[in-house]
């Protein structure tokens, strides 16, 4: 008895080990590539580093006391704010209430799921060509402007100081919201109807039994889906920045995303660049603590 | 029970503000199809009309400016062979996640689920002197190697999944055969987790094949490194007022990943709803 048994936990043991070597490239390989380089950031952010060429010096904390005295990188703060607090509050109800929409399969869902769909495909450089295109001086939105006689109200939307970000913005949410609501519909799909049911008989209707019971019941995954959004927005609006207005007019587009790689590959002050990195990682994951707490299951 | 049905109903304002969002999200594609046939006068003129011929000048224009045909070469070298090497490292990880019994395990899969958390974007700038350390600075060749790294959380997790799902009797049988792990894996588990492989690679297809800032930083803006996605902006900055070809360049770069829709369909939505809350 003891005999089987100590000889199969050895077998358990050798057999493990074989399987160790069998993760063991791909932890490798995900260390490497991309533990390594973000252990890497936070070394770099003390670091004097005038140029990718250049030589480096270690200058201890004073790439983050400049931070301190440089309105260019409060702008980028403030802008980033502004993001998530006009870009996650539109998107999260709208495409809830969106999916809820889907969710009770109106004539033509089906169309309506895949035309929801198709900008979820496209990529960064599609987009920002469709919409630099569209938001041009000459593009479609002024023409459109001019045809149904409010030509007064065009203006160059992304290099004007008071609409560039704002158009940022509007693309991030334009395919954003129904993407988000396929997500939504998708986890209210998995409530039993009579659980709305019920509540139409009582006679709630789909305005209350949007937000005092299908919300409730999905509340964990509306929180996974505003941490998500919410790290998309702050690391992943770099390149539709770059790629619409280069953090133009001015500052007036640029956030701290767009600021780590201007910093870093426009103005070649590669440790500087990286203390914004370290300061952008450090909002993130308290932004990230912050949805957590706020979204945990309500015992 | 007819109070029921009336509750049932959804009401009238919901389908007109669905319609307008539906509108909002057609037009632009709608624009950048007409307009790809159009000569600037006419964008500017009739920008909601049909074009007057649907002659292909714009679309060969642009093909010639960023040799779009060298471009797609290597988009799809970039996609397919970062696609191969993230199942070859992908795979025999999550059978040994999954089959692993004890503590490690865990904290391996744990390891890659935080993975999940962190966009390689905020490691962009070290990454370019790993690629300069590894001498693959600007080169495609370094995306062949990095891209897989940043699809690992991902892949993993998902084929963990399918992988539990197998019985662990199946494996036991083929051991007392006397087939060892390498053989198990390939000719047992590998063929039962092609649902779990297609579902990853469809998810790392969109995302290799669309990425952008890594692409142009990494593998850089010349001719023969640079991938489709990083082509289309420099014809932006070659023909900024001719948004005829500038259209035409963008309806190019989107063809493939549509193709792949329209093929897929439903099994490609279902893949990025999984796919977009597991990442």
């Amino acid at each position: 008895m003891i005999d089987t048994s100590s000889r199969h936990s050895l077998g358990v043991r050798r057999e493990n080990t074989k399987l160790s070597f069998l993760w063991l490239p791909a932890v490798f390989w995900y260390t490497f590539f991309t533990v390594g380089p973000l252990l890497a950031m936070f070394y770099i952010s003390l670091l004097e580093w005038p140029g990718l060429i250049a030589e480096n010096s270690f200058v201890g904390l004073s790439n983050f006391e400049k931070l301190a005295s440089d309105d260019v990188f409060w702008q980028a703060f403030r802008n980033s704010l502004i993001q998530i607090a006009v870009v996650l509050p539109i998107l999260l109800p709208t495409s809830f209430m969106l999916g809820y929409y889907l969710s009770q399969k109106p004539p033509g869902h089906r169309l309506l799921r895949v035309i929801l769909f198709t900008p979820a495909l496209i990529s960064l450089s599609a987009k920002s060509t469709m919409f630099l295109a569209i938001f041009a001086p000459l593009g479609l939105i002024n023409s459109s402007l001019e045809l149904v006689g409010l030509g007064a109200l065009s203006t160059p939307w992304l290099a004007s100081s008071s609409t560039a970000f704002g158009t940022v913005m509007a693309v991030e949410l334009w395919g954003g919201i129904g993407f988000t609501a396929i997500l939504f519909a998708a986890r209210l799909s998995g409530v039993t109807p009579d659980v709305f049911e019920a509540a139409a008989l009582d006679g709630a209707g789909h305005w209350k039994r949007i937000w005092a019971i299908a919300f409730p019941i999905c509340r964990e995954y509306v929180g996974v889906i505003a941490m998500l959004q919410f790290i998309w927005v702050m690391f992943g609006s770099a390149g539709l920045i770059l790629l619409l207005t280069r953090g133009g007019p001015g500052n007036y587009s640029t956030n701290l995303s767009f600021l780590v790689y201007d910093t870093a590959f426009s103005q070649q002050q590669i440790g500087y660049s990286q203390a914004i990195a370290v300061v952008l990682f450090a909002i993130v994951l308290a932004g990230i603590a912050l949805i957590r707490f706020s979204f945990r299951a309500k015992e | 029970m007819t109070r029921k049905n009336r509750g049932e109903k959804l009401p009238l304002v919901s389908h007109i503000i669905v319609a307008v969002y539906v509108l909002i999200l057609v037009t632009p594609f709608y624009f950048v199809l007409i307009s790809s046939f159009k000569s600037n006068t006419e964008i500017f003129n009739f920008p909601f009309s049909a074009p007057a011929s649907f002659g292909l000048e714009n679309f060969v224009e642009a093909w010639e400016r960023v040799d779009l045909d060298k471009a797609l070469v290597n988009s799809a070298l970039v996609t397919g062979i970062s696609l191969s090497l993230t199942l070859f490292l992908a795979i025999p990880a999550s059978y040994a996640i999954a089959r692993f019994r004890g503590k490690a395990g865990d904290y391996v899969e744990r390891f890659f689920a935080l993975g999940l958390l962190i966009p390689s974007f905020a490691a962009l700038v070290p990454t370019v002197f790993l690629a300069i350390w590894m001498g693959l600075f600007q080169t495609r060749e370094f995306l062949y190697l990095f891209f897989p790294a940043t699809a690992l959380p991902l892949t993993v997790i998902l084929l963990t999944q399918f992988m539990r799902a197998i019985p662990s009797e199946l494996q036991e049988s083929a051991s007392i055969d006397g087939a060892g792990r390498i053989r198990i894996l390939v000719s047992i588990y590998t063929p039962l987790v092609v649902p779990g492989i297609a579902t990853v690679t469809i998810l790392n297809f969109l995302s290799f094949w669309n990425e952008y800032l890594f692409s142009l930083i990494l593998a850089g803006p010349s001719p023969t490194e640079r991938t489709s996605q990083v082509a289309l902006p420099i014809l932006v900055s070659q023909t900024e007022t001719e948004f005829g070809v500038l259209l035409a360049g963008a309806v190019i770069t989107m063809i493939p990943v549509y193709v792949v829709y329209i093929i897929l369909n439903r099994r490609l939505e279902d893949v990025l709803v999984a796919g977009a809350v597991k990442g």
